[in-house]
């Protein structure tokens, strides 16, 4: 599995479609006339229409032909949300190809134009339902172009791409008893207070509101102010708090928690059965959070 | 299959389509039938633009009884070639009203197919057939647009089925040509009316002839599978008239024999006619045919008869000799051909007796005959005055300015009148050669009338006493007389050489000559391998590709073999591997290649600019190449403007020049 595939001959297939069969039912009404009244004129119609059939078989099998199907990255999303997939289809030859149509779950969910040498991208909604990693699923391109006549399908094509999906955040639900709150003087740079009070490395997720955007000009190293004088919470978020609950639903409390503690600007940090994430907020450690939470006792 | 919002340019690509494909039948039904058609397609695209009155179920079904009962009065019937079309035509221009699916556009289109087919069934000229293929193209044009309506404009949609269309024609020609034919047909054909055909007639009265000489159209094309012969052995053998009346000849009884009866005296000729449908069945003969085609009959006056009035082309092969002794002359036929009505003509039958007396023998009679034609100031004229109630007197002895029916009639009054049984045959002589395609074009103007007299040792003897008038109608056609004419040039007084200049063609004139021919040619070619490809022509088709006698499973498979050896190549083509995805690539990788070579090999992971670095750290003294060429590779590949013709051509230079 790969995270492009290129349709080749042995991945695409072709039948006649419903027009297909009339136009060939058409053929046979047009043969008898030409041989009943032996009319060359006839013969020469019929057998052209005939073979318009053949090249257009042709024709519909170049407009899938070598075309490349690669996944674009999708955004994490919650479950009960919809992943998104973003699926490029690149045409790398000198024909256009029309009507390529997007097939999931017996369902055209598509239809894209790719011009010659371009690319067009196509999106695949999926309702992400369970948390963890989500598979981008199984796709299908089909095109009837030029004439209707036929159409070409591709084999179904699953391309290696993967949706993380959040665990559902619970209602809004008090933090339990042993969930350790501590003030500590401000550091981090969510931290209220107004007084900065020094700078430090950017790392990826600060908040670019943040960047110390006059010293990244002079051409130095990319800092992140700092702001403090008042006090900021910490707090540990545990599993163990939760005892009594099932695993998702302790997962959904404990994505809830996390959500609510970066909105409110807190420290926070996450126990869990053999791992822990020290306190810490802004968006790169919600996300680690939320990702322990989704994979939490997934096979890796 | 959904329901599609019908859209307007999709909708005018039908209409398009249809009146290409419906065009050809104005010629040949009733105006009101195309009306229909038209009316129909217009007030759909009415409802579409201008929101005009949408029919509803109940009228579009009562409009459809009426036009059931319109076709009905005007044709008497619902069956037939005539009806059936009409039916076609204005029920799908009814179908235009009810327009909804997609497979309302498809159904009309095919049935579109089938107009275009019909119209071939009232006739299959050059210009149908190009016709057609323009109407063919715009209803794929159509169907094309139908099954993508967007993206592609007209000139690309016209393109794309251009195309497909030139690609099916090799396909098709296999086909066609290789297509088992079988003779007659699988159920009876629609009677249909034949009328306007110009021919032979089947009386001569004076003028009759005269009058097809006024009309180029053809009568005939023949090939020679040899050389063909000489001008003036050319007299095709039309009908042969006995019976006379002091004014007019008849044709008289004939009887129908088996096969020729006569000696050949030289070698045979053997030729291919194709014969102009003349409503009469006379088909033309080289003097004289051994052979009888099939479905004719050959008479005992050596000539072919074909078994109903031609009303189509009909080509047939012959077998002839110039030369012969037809032999004994049965009493009865004798007594036919020394006939004369007792009262007619008094003048003649005295000079005949005259001739009798004075010369003895037949043979000389005859001489005496042309003698006195050529010494008495007769002339050879297209435009002879009117003859009254005793022509052959009236022409002899008075007038003297005659067609070649004239004479041939007066010089056969004159034979019987002195004991020599004689009768006029009328037919063609000459013709025009085609050197476009090495055959005779033979004209209605080409209609000639000579007389045979029958002699003891030699049997029937043509003699064409219009030679001893105007030789030059015999050896230089009727053409050449014409525009001698014109040119106020009297016949038999010109030398040779005079007359060649006379007749020497300008250059227009030799230029359109030579178009006509080549024109004529194409239209014989269109005949013989379209109108005329049935069995019998198919068979001499394969026969001169060496596949004589082949069966027809054989010819299906080699059918299928060609076809699928067609479909073979264009599918090799269709997937051959693909260019090099960027010419500008293609440089920069051969850029690379060349550094591989001296040992600098790019890594995969490796960036052009990373790899143009840590090069140019290895070797200092390509540094100003590699940057130029890293540069000019960087702004082709990833810069704004797609393609820039003078920066690729500079890589490429720079690229070429490079050396390690």
């Amino acid at each position: 599995m790969s995270d492009t595939v290129i349709l080749g001959r042995r991945q695409l297939f072709m039948l006649p479609t419903r027009f297909g069969l009339l136009f060939a039912a058409l053929l046979v009404v047009q043969l008898l006339a030409a041989i009943n009244y032996g009319n060359g004129l006839a013969y020469a119609l019929t057998f052209l229409l005939g073979s318009l059939a053949v090249v257009s078989m042709l024709y519909t099998h170049r407009n899938l032909f070598r075309l490349r199907l690669a996944a674009g990255t999708c955004a994490p999303v919650f479950a009960g949300e919809t992943a998104s997939f973003r699926i490029h289809l690149t045409n790398d030859s000198d024909t256009p190809r029309f009507g390529v149509a997007v097939m999931h779950d017996k369902k055209e969910i598509a239809r894209a134009d790719i011009p010659a040498r371009g690319s067009a991208d196509v999106n695949l909604d999926v309702p992400a339902v369970k948390r963890g990693p989500l598979a981008m699923p199984a796709v299908t391109l089909i095109t009837r172009f030029p004439l209707g006549l036929l159409y070409s399908w591709s084999r179904r094509v699953t391309l290696d791409q993967s949706c993380l999906v959040y665990p559902r955040p619970a209602e809004p639900t008090p933090l339990r008893a042993r969930t350790e709150v501590s003030l500590e003087p401000a550091t981090g740079i969510r931290a209220g207070g107004d007084d900065y009070i020094g700078a430090r490395e950017f790392r990826p997720g600060d908040s670019p509101r943040h960047v110390d955007w006059k010293a990244v000009a002079r051409g130095e190293a990319w800092r992140v102010k700092q702001f403090g004088g008042g006090y900021q919470a910490t707090v540990w978020f545990d599993w163990d708090t939760l005892a009594g609950l099932d695993t998702e639903t302790r997962l959904s409390v404990l994505a809830r928690w996390v959500l609510d503690a970066e909105h409110d600007g807190m420290l926070y940090g996450l126990r869990l059965p053999q791992q822990a994430l020290n306190p810490a907020n802004g968006e790169a450690h919600q996300h680690e959070c939320l990702k322990r939470l989704a994979l939490f006792g997934l096979n890796p | 299959m959904s329901a599609v919002s019908v859209d307007r340019r999709v909708l005018l690509s039908l209409m398009a389509a249809g009146g290409f494909a419906v065009a050809p039948h104005a010629l040949e039904l009733p105006a009101w039938i195309i009306a229909v058609f038209a009316a129909g397609a217009t007030w759909r695209y009415g409802i579409e633009i201008f929101q005009w009155y949408r029919p509803g179920r109940l009228v579009r079904f009562s409009l459809m009884l009426l036009i059931l009962v319109a076709v009905f009065r005007q044709f008497h019937t619902l069956l037939g070639r005539d009806p059936g079309m009409a039916l076609l035509i204005t029920l799908i221009g009814l179908k235009f009203l009810e327009l909804k699916t997609t497979r309302d556009f498809v159904v009309s289109l095919f049935v579109f197919y089938l107009i275009i087919l019909g119209s071939f069934l009232y006739g299959q000229s050059l210009w149908l057939g190009v016709w057609a293929l323009l109407a063919a193209a715009a209803s794929t044009t159509a169907l094309v647009h139908l099954t993508q309506p967007t993206g592609l404009d007209l000139s690309q949609r016209l393109r794309l089925s251009g195309m497909m269309l030139a690609k099916a024609v090799p396909l098709m020609l296999v086909v066609y040509l290789l297509f088992p034919r079988i003779s007659g047909t699988l159920w009876g054909l629609p009677a249909d009316a034949h009328s306007g055909l110009t021919g032979m007639p089947d009386t001569m009265q004076p003028g009759s002839i005269r009058s097809l000489s006024e009309s180029s159209e053809v009568a005939f094309r023949v090939d020679f599978d040899g050389a063909p012969p000489p001008a003036r052995e050319l007299y095709w053998r039309g009908l042969v008239f006995t019976e006379f009346d002091g004014r007019g000849w008849q044709r008289g009884p004939v009887r129908r024999v088996e096969a020729a009866s006569f000696v050949p005296q030289n070698e045979a000729q053997r030729y291919h006619v194709t014969l102009e449908p003349s409503n009469k069945p006379w088909m033309p003969a080289l003097d004289l045919p051994a052979i009888r085609p099939r479905g004719a009959r050959y008479q005992s006056d050596f000539t072919l008869e074909y078994r109903e009035p031609i009303r189509d082309r009909l080509s047939y092969t012959l077998t002839s000799y110039t030369r012969y002794n037809t032999g004994a002359l049965e009493l009865a036929e004798r007594a036919r051909a020394l006939q004369l009505p007792p009262d007619a003509s008094p003048r003649a039958r005295a000079l005949a007796a005259q001739w009798q007396r004075e010369r003895g023998g037949p043979q000389q009679v005859a001489q005496a005959a042309l003698d006195y034609f050529r010494r008495e100031n007769f002339v050879y004229t297209l435009s002879p005055p009117l003859l009254g109630e005793d022509p052959v007197d009236e022409f002899l002895f008075g007038a003297r300015r005659g067609f070649c029916e004239h004479y041939a009639a007066a010089f056969v009054a004159l034979m019987r009148a002195a004991g020599i049984p004689s009768r006029v045959v009328v037919g063609y002589l000459g013709g025009e050669l085609n050197t476009a395609g090495d055959y005779l074009i033979v004209r209605q103007s080409d209609a000639h009338a000579w007389a045979e007299i029958w002699l003891p040792e030699r049997g029937w003897v043509r003699v064409d006493p219009t030679g001893a008038i105007a030789p030059e109608r015999i050896e230089l056609g009727l053409d050449a007389v014409r525009r001698l004419e014109q040119q106020g040039l009297a016949l038999g007084s010109l030398s040779n050489e005079a007359m060649l200049r006379a007749l020497e063609l300008g250059w227009f004139e030799h230029v359109a000559r030579q178009a006509r021919w080549y024109w004529d040619y194409t239209n014989l070619a269109w005949y013989r391998w379209v109108v005329d490809y049935g069995k019998e022509r198919q068979e001499r088709f394969l026969a001169s590709l060496g596949l004589e006698d082949i069966s027809w499973g054989r010819l299906t498979g080699l059918l299928t073999a060609g076809v699928l050896l067609i479909t073979l190549l264009y599918a090799l083509w269709l997937w051959r591997p693909g260019k090099s995805t960027d010419p500008a690539q293609a440089a920069y990788l051969r850029f690379c290649r060349k550094l591989a070579h001296a040992g600098l090999t790019r890594a995969p992971y490796e960036g052009s600019r990373a790899f143009a670095e840590r090069v140019t750290r290895q070797r200092t003294d390509l540094a100003t190449s590699i940057s130029e060429i890293t540069r000019l590779y960087e702004d082709l590949r990833y810069g704004r403007v797609a393609s820039d013709r003078k920066k690729f051509t500079a890589l490429k230079k720079r690229v070429a020049a490079f050396r390690v």
